[in-house]
């Protein structure tokens, strides 16, 4: 079903494309001059290009590209597989965005009729607009409730319907097919990672995930499954538990940025030696965003790894971090070699110095300062520079362990002596999933290290490399600096001032309404005397 | 609730509630409504404005004898009145707890990250050596603004913005591009007042050139993710997309003139 989807998307994008083509001539795109033409031309031709045709002069260096209205294929509908979308369709992406993509939300930045002209404008790129009736909003219904029944049948269903396929087993973008994908521009594109409902284009809720099942991602290979429901194969309830299963995959809020990774103090128990230990179920979890490294030479537009979930431990002698992060192989894997290799060609060319040839890793660096910063001054967070290096653990999927080096800006780390190095690794690859745990005594010998302290905030940052999506060098995906914070035992200091508190409040209150209840033994009488008063 | 409002100490407390609920949560809606961008109150501005409300309502209730008595009784009932002893007790435990507390959570070690000053626009230096050349700064306007044409100098500054810029600045212009999250401080938006509007040509040419890496030490150089775009764009790069910077976001530079308008001559 899945493949007639992806044939059938393809022949429509071929079809639409040919009239285009054939009707080019007479005109071409009509100029509808006016405040739709002038709000377009400002600000939305530099990415999609003065004609609509996607090919602005910042395309290249974007991917997705940005879209091609002439090809009239929209992904975020509320109409049919294969329809045009409505007014409010393209309104709402020109509103909110496309997530996973360049596209902004110009919500805020153009005013209600700029807009809505640009809805009137993008459908003069094409000529499929106006000829018939309006496009017509599906009626969806409303979402079933969800429990656990609800939840293994959605389960049941995603394996019935092969979505495991593209997004993988438990929707990290794995899939065996998500090597091979395209868009209707024959660009090599992303299976969504399921996990990440707050990036989806479309909106994350369960009603937003439950129409792109039923209309598809037009432009796409996510097929529509409506023809599905139609031919009786399943049932429009068990679809919505499909959505409501998709939904459960990520957290259910989007995560905060956390500017400070705080590193429980352990002190009963043993510091965990895995990485899937279940003691780090226990721990709190910080999201770490990352994006393209775009500041040195070569740089690099399209990271695959876009946030890292830290957690830490510490248990007054040693220090244990544990990283998490989709990534959907185990880098080098021969079969994404070809995907590695559209990447390259790509979004690599036109930034110089080529990529590491041969096979390349996945690569995990966690980088502190050389000494804990007593002012504000700090390492630049790009890897240091000759004035003030950083020190780094450095991991790759192909070395077991991990290395302590320092660096001196980006590309220039070298190993610490070997009788220096004192981090361990333990690292497991699953379903799309990078689990590594990095461990090292708080205080070392060594002097080109870092000692760290507890209770005080102690700058770290990451940098994230996957190596089937050609990344290696300064083609990475970084943060800037976050802080780790390793807790102190509470000195019982802190208990003294809330008990004196308590004390001094409490025997206030006690002498007040004694002399309360005193002075109003001996007012009786007074009361009685001047009644007049009262 | 009707006897309850009419007495003075249920006004007291129902003034009192909406004035707090009104400082904490709803003076941040006002600024909008005229168009200035608004934040939450710190909570010492919050403290501040309920001890004058507090300081209000007691003038007002002991303005009047009558009231001031009335307003006295319900809690010297609580005080004295032998049919009260539980709310009482209540009383006389839950205050302190609720005082102990809070000293609690004040001086429990908080994990917070340290406060970072930083100034946004440091002084600028008087020269700066540009791709091997020494630029003086002082007085330098951007020379693109009395050669060749206009339209095509703003549409190679489009060019060069939309190819290196869009990411963290944004095609709004302002700092929300996609790669903005990832960065802090965020980058700059060009759409406030308070950035290029301020600034001359010869201010965002060195920004631009010398990027993050050249801030001097207050402007918190090891922070910035600007790069430094002289190893990536010619003289002329920097200022066409200054040029189109402030075409774009619809502001004029500030000028170096003893007479103003000496800029404005095309």
């Amino acid at each position: 079903m899945r493949i007639l989807g992806v044939v059938k998307g393809q022949l429509g994008a071929a079809a639409v494309l040919a009239l285009f083509l054939l009707g080019a001539g007479a005109g071409g795109v009509s100029g509808q001059e006016g405040l739709g033409k002038t709000t377009y031309d400002k600000w939305c031709s530099g990415c999609h290009g003065v004609d609509g045709d996607g090919r602005g002069v910042a395309a290249e260096y974007m991917l997705p590209r940005p879209r091609d209205f002439t090809l009239a294929l929209y992904q975020i509908r509320t109409t049919a597989s294969g329809e045009l979308p409505t007014d409010a369709d393209i309104r709402r992406i020109i509103d909110v965005g496309m997530p996973t993509t360049t596209m902004p939300g110009w919500e805020d930045l153009l005013s209600e009729a700029e807009r809505d002209a640009l809805v009137d404008y993008l459908k003069t790129f094409s000529r499929f607009f106006g000829q018939g009736d309006e496009p017509q909003a599906i009626d969806f219904g409303r979402a079933t409730k969800v429990s656990d029944a609800v939840l293994t049948e959605g389960r049941e269903q995603y394996q019935v319907m092969e979505c495991f396929k593209c997004h993988g087993e438990f929707g990290r973008g794995d899939g065996t097919s998500a090597t091979t994908l395209e868009d209707a521009g024959s660009f090599p594109i992303r299976a969504a990672d399921l996990t990440e409902n707050w990036k989806f284009n479309g909106g994350g809720s369960v009603e937003d995930i439950f129409r792109r099942l039923r209309t598809g991602l037009d432009g796409t290979p996510m097929p529509s499954y409506q023809d599905v429901v139609d031919a009786g194969v399943i049932t429009e309830e068990q679809l919505w538990s499909v959505a409501h299963y998709v939904r459960s995959l990520a957290p259910e809020d989007a995560p905060g940025i956390d500017e400070v990774i705080r590193a429980e103090l352990i002190q009963d128990a043993a510091l965990p030696t895995t990485a899937d230990d279940p003691a780090w179920d226990e721990v709190s979890v910080s999201y770490i965003p990352l994006v393209g490294q775009i500041i040195v030479s070569p740089r690099w537009f399209d990271p695959r790894v876009d946030g890292l979930w830290v957690q830490a431990m510490h248990d007054g002698q040693e220090l244990a971090m544990r990283i998490r992060w989709s990534d959907p192989s185990q880098s080098p894997d021969p079969d994404w070699a070809e995907w590695k290799a559209r990447i390259i060609d790509l979004m690599a060319p036109k930034e110089g110095d080529p990529p590491e040839a041969g096979p390349t890793p996945d690569r995990l660096v966690v980088q502190f300062p050389k000494e804990v910063p007593t002012g504000l001054e700090r390492p630049y967070f790009l890897m240091g520079d000759q004035r003030n290096p950083v020190y780094q653990w450095r991991w790759r999927s192909d070395q077991p362990g991990a290395v302590e080096a320092e660096a001196r800006g980006l590309g220039t780390a070298t190993p610490l002596p070997s009788a220096e190095q004192a981090v361990t690794a333990s690292a497991t690859f699953a379903d799309g999933q990078w689990t590594l745990m990095l461990r090292r005594p708080i205080t070392t010998e060594s002097v080109s290290d870092l000692d760290f302290t507890t209770g005080e905030a102690i700058p770290v940052a990451f940098f994230a490399w996957d190596g089937d999506n050609g990344e290696s060098g300064t083609r990475a995906a970084i943060s800037s600096w976050y802080f780790v914070f390793l807790e102190e035992p509470t000195p019982a200091t802190v208990f003294i001032a809330p008990l004196a508190a308590f004390a001094i409040t409490g025997g206030l209150g006690l002498l007040v309404v004694g002399r309360a209840r005193k002075r109003e033994q001996e007012g009786i009488v007074t009361e009685d005397e001047t009644p007049d008063e009262a | 609730m009707g006897k309850h409002l009419r007495h003075p100490l249920g006004q007291s407390v129902t003034v009192l509630v909406a004035a707090y609920l009104l400082i904490k949560f709803g003076i941040v809606y006002l600024p909008p409504l005229i168009g200035i961008a608004s934040a939450p109150l710190p909570s010492s501005v919050v403290l501040q404005y309920m001890i004058t409300v507090i300081v209000g309502l007691l003038l007002w209730v002991s303005d009047n004898e009558e009231r001031w008595a009335k307003f006295k009784q319900p809690m010297h009932r609580v005080m004295v009145d032998p049919e009260q002893k539980v709310a009482r007790a209540v009383l006389l435990l839950a205050t302190p707890l609720l005082v102990a507390f809070v000293t609690f959570d004040r001086v429990r070690p908080s994990v917070a990250a340290p406060v970072s000053f930083r100034s946004i626009h440091p002084a600028p230096p008087g020269q700066i050596d540009f791709q091997g050349r020494t630029l003086r700064l002082t007085g330098l306007e951007n020379p693109l603004r009395s050669r060749g044409s206009e339209d095509e100098h703003l549409e190679e500054g489009k060019r060069i913005y939309y190819q290196n810029c869009v990411a963290c600045h944004g095609d709004g212009l302002a700092g929300l591009g996609h790669y903005s999250q990832g960065f802090n401080p965020v980058p700059l938006s060009f759409q406030d007042v308070g950035t290029i509007a301020q600034l001359t040509e010869s201010v965002v040419f060195w920004r631009i050139a010398k990027g993050g890496p050249g801030l001097p030490n207050e402007g918190g150089p090891w922070n910035s993710a600007m790069p430094a775009w002289e190893d990536f764009l010619s003289e002329d790069d920097i200022w066409a997309v200054i040029m189109f910077l402030y075409e774009q976001a619809g502001h004029s530079p500030r000028t170096w003139g003893e007479e103003p308008g000496e800029e404005g001559g095309h």
